[in-house]
Formats: C-alpha cells, structure tokens, sequence
C-alpha cells in the first residue's frame, strides 16, 4: 500500500497578506508553469486521463462492440474466432483467451463473462470509488484539520485523539473490518441508507480511513498559520473564527489540500483494490479490477489473462496519477523534492 | 458425514422425527465375500497429501471426510458400511457386532452381541461396556454430532447434561458381549448413527478430553502410530487385526500410510502429478488451472467420482415471488445445468432430483423430470414469470465466498434478471453463511444450497423438506416447505430400518418426484470428487466409498 507523503504539508506558499509572489506571478500561476515543464508528470496524467476516459465510454462499448452487458454469463456459449468455433468456457470450466475481436477481444472469465466490458466498467466503480472517498476525505479531513489547529484547547485535543484513534489501526484492516461488517447490514445515518452492495459502502470506508493521513498534516498547517501576522490582522479587524478559518486560513492550505488529491485517489484505488480482493469492497457480481483479480486467481496458471489485465490496468491508472501528483506536489512546492533528496543523502551516510 | 461441517445438523435431525411413527424390527446379516487383493504388492508404504487437515484425529471428535478416512479403518464400531464403491457401500454390513442389530418391533430397542476374542491395538480385550464408555466420550467431549445420540439413547441427554453419570438406556454385558440399546423414539435411521466413526470403539478409561496429538487405541485395520494436529499423522497397519477375520472389512494391502497437511492444493495436486506424493486427498478441490494437464497427462490415475450429495437454489415458499408456483417452475425451467458443470469445472452430475443417485428412492433414468433436465427452456420460464405476475419482482440472492458456489450464484442472479426480476446478489463469508441463512431475521428468498450425507439414508435428505425442521436459528428446511402430503409420507417412510430400506424404495422416489414437481427448489447437480493417485498406485482396484471416499484399506502398491 503506498503511504502519503506528509512532507509537502508545511512548506505550501502563503497566501492572503502574508503571501510569497515571486516574479509577479500568483503561487498557482506559478505552479502551473512548472508542472507544464515537467512532461514526465504530465505524460503520465495523459495516461490516467485515457483510462478514465475509456472507463467512461464503457456502455458504448458494450452495446456496440461486445454486445454483451458486464455481468451477462455466457457458459455454454460459443464464439467464432479464426473460422473456428469454440467455447467460451470449456466442459472443464476453462474460460477462453483473448480474441482480439469485438466479442471476448479479452477473453472470459469462469462465468464466460466479457473480460474488456468487465474491465471497463471495474474501472468506472475502481475510480469512481476512488474518487468519492478522496472527496470525503478531502473534505472531512479539511474541517478536521483547521478546526483542530484553529481552535486548540479541548477541540483540538478530542478530535487529535480521534485521528490518532483511527490512525493506530492499519488501513487495510481497519478497511477490512469495516467492509466485511457494512456488506451485510449496509450504513444508515440518519435518514440516508446505503444497501450492502451500493460503490458508496467502500468509497465511504476508504474515506474515513484515510482521514487522519491528510488532517493531520493540515492541522500541523493551520497551527503555524493561525500565528501569523495577516490572522493576527484579520482578528483585530473583527473577523470571527468560521470567517478567518474560510477567508485567512482555508486559502492557505488550499495547495497541501491539491497536492494530497492525486496521492489520495492512487491510495483510494488501491485500497479499493486490496478490499476488494479481500471481498470487502464492491461487492459481486458488480466488477471492480480487485474483484477481477480475485476471481482470477485461482486460474493463473492456465488462464493468466484473468489476473493479468485487470492487475495491469491497476497499476497503469496508479503508476499514472501518482506521476503525476509528484509533478503537482513539485510544482506547487519545489523544496519538498530538495528535502526529499536531503533526506535520502542522510540516510545513505 | 459432511465433507464441510455443519453443527446444526443434529438438532435439526432431531426435529425431525420427534413424531415419527413405529418401524418394524428383524435381523439381517449382510456379509458378502471379502474384497480381492488384485495383482500388486503387499506391504510398502505411501504418502497421502491432505489440502485440508482433519478436524481432531481423536474418533469421539472427528466429523470431517478428513478425519473420518482415517478413522474409519482404525476404530471399528458394531456396525460399519461395506467397503466398496457406488450404491454398494451405502450397505451396512456388521463391524465388531456379529451381526447387524436386531431391532424389536417397536422400534425402539436395539440387540447387537460383540465378536468374541477382539482386542484393541494395544492388546486389551474389547468388551461391551467400551461401546457404552465410547458413547458417553463421544458426548462428554462433545462431539459435533453429539445430537444423533443425545436424541434417541434412553438417557443420554439425562447424561449429557449432568443429570446422571451413565446412560441408562445403554445396557451391556461383558460376559456374553450382549449390548441392548432402548431409544427415546423410532429413528429407522439408527444404525447408520451407530455406523459413526464417531460410535468406533475405544477403551474404557480413555481420557475424556481430545486426543488428537495421542490418539486412542481402537479396532481397525490399521492404526495410528504418530500424530501431530495441523501437520500430519503416520497410520501403520495393525498387526492384531487379521486374526480376528472380521468378513468384508479388509486388513489392507499397505504398511503405512503417511499424511502430510500440505498449504494449499495447487502444490498437493502438483506433487501427485509429478508423482512425489501418492494420493490427492478427495475432500480437497483440484485447482481446475492444473485440470488440462491432469487429464492429459494423468487420463489413467484420475477420475470423477460421484458422491451422494445435491446441490440446488432454495426457493423461499413464503415470501414473493417464489410463494408462487409459476414462478418456481421457471427457475426449474430456465437453468442451465450444463452451465452449472462447467462453473465447477466439471466436478458435478446434473440432476433435477432431491435424492441423489446413490440413495435409495433416487428416481433413476426411468424418470423424467418435470422441467426439463439437459436443455433449459428460457422462453417457456420468461413466459411462466410473466404468467405468475410476479415480473420485476426484487429479489436477493443469498451465495458464498468460496469458488465455485460464488460462480453458480453469479450465474443465477445474472438468470433471474434474464427472466424479468430485479435481481441482486449477498454474498458472505462461508463460516456465517448457513448459520446467517438459517435465521429466522434473515429470512432470504433464495440463494446456494447443499447437501452431503450424514450417511447414505434418504431421510437424511429430506430433513431439508421437513416442516418441523423450520426453526427460528439454524433452520435447515431453507424453503420452508410445509406440504401436508410431504409430512404424511415421511410420517410414513422415516421410521423404516436402515436395513429394510430397499422395501420402500418405490415410494421415496414417488415422493422424491412429487417434490420435483412442486418446485420448491431448483436442484441442478450432484457432486464428484477427484480420484487422482500417482503411477505407484494401482488406480483401478482402489475403491471409492460413497462415504468415506478414498478407502485407504484397498490401495496398494503396483
């Protein structure tokens, strides 16, 4: 599981009357500039942006190209490949190859279900899980942190020892165990109710364990920021805390909060992934690429294409939005790489 | 006994027959010739890879295939079953009775008289009073399936909940080796309790606690010489036994029968191919990616043996949309059972019958089923759920986790949309999943089901049809059929004698196709195991018995 790197929370340029605008340029203008310089980030960003894209276009390709929906089973079918007919699972239960045509262009799993549509729509519930929880995270953690390091006193040190409770279990199981206990019964909070089976069941779980990986270092943010001189300004001009929290201080945090959004979703991903795997994510026969790995195994060595592609695709969506998080991370804060290289100096001495 | 446990088995069991009816009584001998060597060696020593360890290795504990194939050949109770393959081996034939039991006429005492001159494998003599001392172990240590006994033996419950330090419904002689044992109630299915591993005798004294790392001395062909939970056990053949030429129960061929508990069956199934290890044990699942290689490489050392087991969806009678008739034909209709062969890589006979092949009142070849059997008809099943109103109807899906019961219940919910109804799938771990099942809060309307003999008698099926098997927790009657003319029948056909069971083999299957015709559930195969050896074994005179799998007495070294 990849960790967050916590070393960009403190070193993101200040903003507001205090900020940093070199060469005239706004921090983020700034940014941008840089991360268009770094074209392994943005080629890798380009990577990610496909998959989504393809992701997206799955029910075309569904409808129109396989004919098929992703959960359709197709055991006793057969398909034409080379002029040859053949099945699309064997009398012993072996699911044919790829075919590099527009019906089984991947081949089938054991249900004699479409390999690519599964693929396709695994990616829509992997990245549209991923993409929920990094949003719960983001905003629950961005609450958490600021009104944490704000405020101080006895509501710092309440919801402290909640991130830290969260924190001492590891993600995976406490992923785990939340999973396994939510797939039966869903989540009701109050009138909302989520059936077992519902993508948002992992999403939520996915993001309240990773919660504490980004409000703390928020927190450890907000508690420099809360003593600097424009807060000081912005109290005595008679700003109450809810206004000098969202005017003074959210807009300065604002850029650790993007730079934790790429290495946020890759994290999501892959926990979607590994809960998944486990059977404590998406829940079958719905596909995610966790689920199609899972089902896979215990075919690999007659049938490796099960485990192969969507394991692929996992690591081509991650390998791609976590590129491209380190060029955001380097372009909004270039010392966090000379930090990192002083860092990995140190430690080869 | 279960290839995967169950601990409700035995309550619901004795549901089941609190108002059975009187059996007759009489006595049968069933020895037959005893089984041939064939053509190999005598002596030598094999290695068995186990990708499941036994549950206990102590006989009053074990109730897995696992520990029952050892078990089996090393603690002999007063009745056992014969060895041999297919329907045979269902037949019981006596063990260290002389004879099988005479039951009186109303059912309810049972006479059996012990074989003179037996001793255990450390050299004490047997006496009757072992059979009380083993049943009441079996009990104190609580055994799984304590509940076949606690049930039915006069006193037994009295002594298993500490109202009195005996069973007294257990009446024994050393002298004359006379046992006599009175029931609470006619249970025709009795002797197959007493055929147990479970009921296999061990000394008076034994410890009252598990054994497994020290098992007792029994009477057997064999005997275990090294144990080790988890790890493994060493079986050598038993020096004493073939003095006492019990018939039909063979002394074996091999010296020693060594069992390693691999890690997982990819490498079991691979040692055996390569022909480093001898036998694949059949209660494990051959990892269908090494199938392709086994059948080609492997064609004349392994096959598909059938066991006497249905599988099949249930369909709750209660709740929409199967508390409608039509709507339960054309799931009968609409499945692929071919589908359902291939999801488990071919380890599956299809069927449509409750009663599978092997029990008595199986309906055979003769029969038609009522549905449609080799190809299923989806057009007719669309048209009956349009028919029955209940189109669109939501319905969950209740499965496992484990491959390939995930696969059929995929394939199932993925039917039931075809068919016009919202269907959606829950699938949970498989050690909650009969127990979450079986709830009454749960209440599922349909999803996987199976079941694998306790002992080859069909009213160890038809439990699961049994009204008075409803119950609130563990509920095993997963439809919650509640037919009158089910319940009058087996009123009827329950209480007959093990041994007299071919006599009403016409109406269990009368009974047997009714309930095929009502629908209540969606049975679609029966299960086969792997019979896979390596090239040392001689493969074709090794039986597999229905119950206790690969009999370890008959293999022998080429």
């Amino acid at each position: 599981m990849a960790t967050v790197d916590s070393t960009v929370r403190a070193e993101a340029p200040v903003r507001g009357r205090g900020a940093d605008t070199s060469a005239g340029l706004g921090p983020y203008r700034l940014g941008l500039r840089r991360l268009r310089r770094n074209k392994a980030a943005l080629a890798f960003g380009a990577l990610f942006l496909l998959i989504v894209v393809l992701c997206l276009c799955a029910p075309l390709y569904a409808e129109h190209v396989a004919h098929t929906s992703p959960n359709a089973n197709h055991v006793t079918e057969t398909v034409v490949v080379g002029g040859v007919r053949k099945d699309v699972v064997s009398p012993t239960g072996q699911p044919i190859g790829p075919t590099w045509q527009g019906r089984f262009l991947l081949g089938a799993d054991q249900n004699g279900r479409d390999i690519a549509v599964r693929l396709l729509y695994g990616g829509r519930n992997s990245l549209e899980v991923g993409f929920l929880a990094t949003l719960l995270t983001m905003v629950l953690a961005t609450i958490v942190g600021i009104v944490a390091g704000y405020t101080r006193g006895f509501v710092d040190g309440v919801l402290a020892r909640v991130l830290d409770l969260i924190w001492a279990f590891p993600v995976v199981l406490l992923g785990i165990a939340l999973g396994t206990a939510l797939a039966l019964g869903g989540i009701s909070i109050g009138p909302l109710h989520l059936e077992g089976n519902s993508l948002l069941v992992p999403a939520f779980i996915i993001g309240i364990v990773y919660i504490p990986y980004v409000a703390k270092p928020i927190r450890g943010q907000v508690l420099g920021l809360r003593e600097q001189e424009f807060v000081d300004a912005a109290r005595v001009g008679g700003a109450g805390p809810l206004r000098i929290m969202l005017s003074e201080i959210l807009p300065n945090v604002a850029s650790t909060i993007i730079v934790f959004v790429p290495l946020m979703i890759a994290n999501a991903i892959l926990l979607e992934a590994a809960l998944s795997y486990l059977g404590a994510g998406v829940q079958p026969p719905n596909p995610s690429w966790g689920t199609m790995i899972s089902d896979g195994i215990r075919l690999i060595p007659s049938a490796m294409h099960l485990t192969f592609v969507p394991g692929l695709m996992l690591v081509l969506a991650v390998l791609g939005i976590n590129v491209f998080g380190d060029g955001v991370r380097d372009a909004l804060d270039p010392r966090a790489k000379v930090r990192l290289e002083e860092h990995a100096e140190e430690a080869s001495r | 006994m279960r290839v995967r446990m169950r601990g409700a088995t035995a309550i619901a069991v004795a549901l089941l027959l609190a108002a059975a009816g009187c059996g007759g009584g009489g006595s049968d001998n069933g020895s037959t010739s005893s089984s041939s060597s064939g053509g190999g060696q005598e002596g030598g020593s094999i290695s068995v890879l186990m990708g499941t360890a036994p549950d206990y290795l102590d006989p009053q504990l074990g109730y897995t295939t696992q520990s029952a194939e050892p078990d089996w050949i090393t603690y002999t109770p007063l009745v056992t079953y014969r060895h041999a393959g297919g329907t045979a081996g269902g037949e019981l034939i006596p063990g260290l009775a002389e004879a099988l039991p005479e039951v009186s006429r109303d059912g309810l005492t049972y006479r059996l008289r012990l074989r003179r001159g037996l001793t255990f494998s450390d050299g004490r003599p047997v006496k009757a009073s072992d059979f009380a001392y083993t049943i009441m172990r079996a009990i104190r240590v609580n055994w799984g399936g304590k509940s076949f006994f606690t049930s039915y033996i006069d006193g037994a419950a009295a002594y298993d909940s500490g109202r009195a330090d005996s069973i007294s419904g257990i009446q024994t002689d050393d002298a004359t080796g006379d046992i006599t044992i009175r029931l609470t109630q006619p249970y025709g299915a009795f002797p197959n309790v007493i055929a147990f591993p479970s009921a296999g005798l061990v000394p008076r004294g034994t410890a009252m606690r598990n054994l497994s790392n020290d098992p007792p001395p029994g009477v057997g062909p064999y005997m275990y010489t090294q144990a080790s939970a988890n790890r493994g056990f060493t079986l050598q053949r038993n020096p004493r036994f073939a003095r006492f030429g019990i018939p039909d129960i063979p002394t074996g061929h091999l010296d020693t029968i060594r069992v390693t508990i691999v890690s997982n069956t990819q490498s079991e199934a691979q040692r055996v191919l390569n022909n480093e290890a001898d036998v694949f044990d059949a209660g494990d699942t051959l990892p269908p990616s090494l199938l392709p290689q086994i059948e080609s490489q492997a064609r004349d050392r392994f096959s598909r043996e059938p066991i006497p087991s249905t599988y099949y969806f249930f369909l709750n009678v209660t709740k929409p949309p199967f508390n409608n008739a039509k709507a339960r034909q054309a799931v009968n209709m609409a499945i692929d059972r071919e589908a359902m062969v291939r999801l488990a890589s071919g380890f599956l006979e299809p069927t449509c019958w409750f009663l599978p092949e092997g029990i008595v009142g199986h309906p055979g070849n003769d029969a038609t089923c009522p549905y449609g059997l080799d190809r299923p008809d989806l057009a007719g099943a669309k048209r009956l759920v349009q028919e029955s109103g209940t189109a669109g109807a939501a319905i969950t899906v209740w499965g496992e986790e484990r491959s390939p019961r995930r696969e059929y219940v995929d394939y199932y919910t993925d039917l039931l949309n075809k068919l016009g109804y919202k269907a959606q799938e829950r699938i949970i771990a498989d050690e909650v999943y009969f127990p979450t099942i079986g709830n009454a809060k749960t209440d599922p309307q349909t999803g996987f089901a199976d079941w694998i003999q306790d002992f080859p008698n069909p009213s160890d099926f038809y439990l699961l049809m049994d009204a008075r098997a409803i119950q609130p927790t563990n509920n095993q009657n997963f439809s919650k059929v509640n037919d009158p003319h089910i319940q009058a029948e087996l009123k009827r056909l329950n209480p007959v004698p093990a041994t007299k069971l071919d006599s009403v083999g016409d109406q269990w299957s009368a009974l047997d196709q009714y309930t095929a015709r009502r629908a209540y559930v969606a049975v679609y195969g029966t299960e086969t195991m792997p019979k896979f050896f390596s090239d040392r074994l001689d493969f074709d005179a090794a039986v597999f018995h229905p119950t206790y799998l690969n009999d370890w007495t008959s293999l022998q070294l080429k």
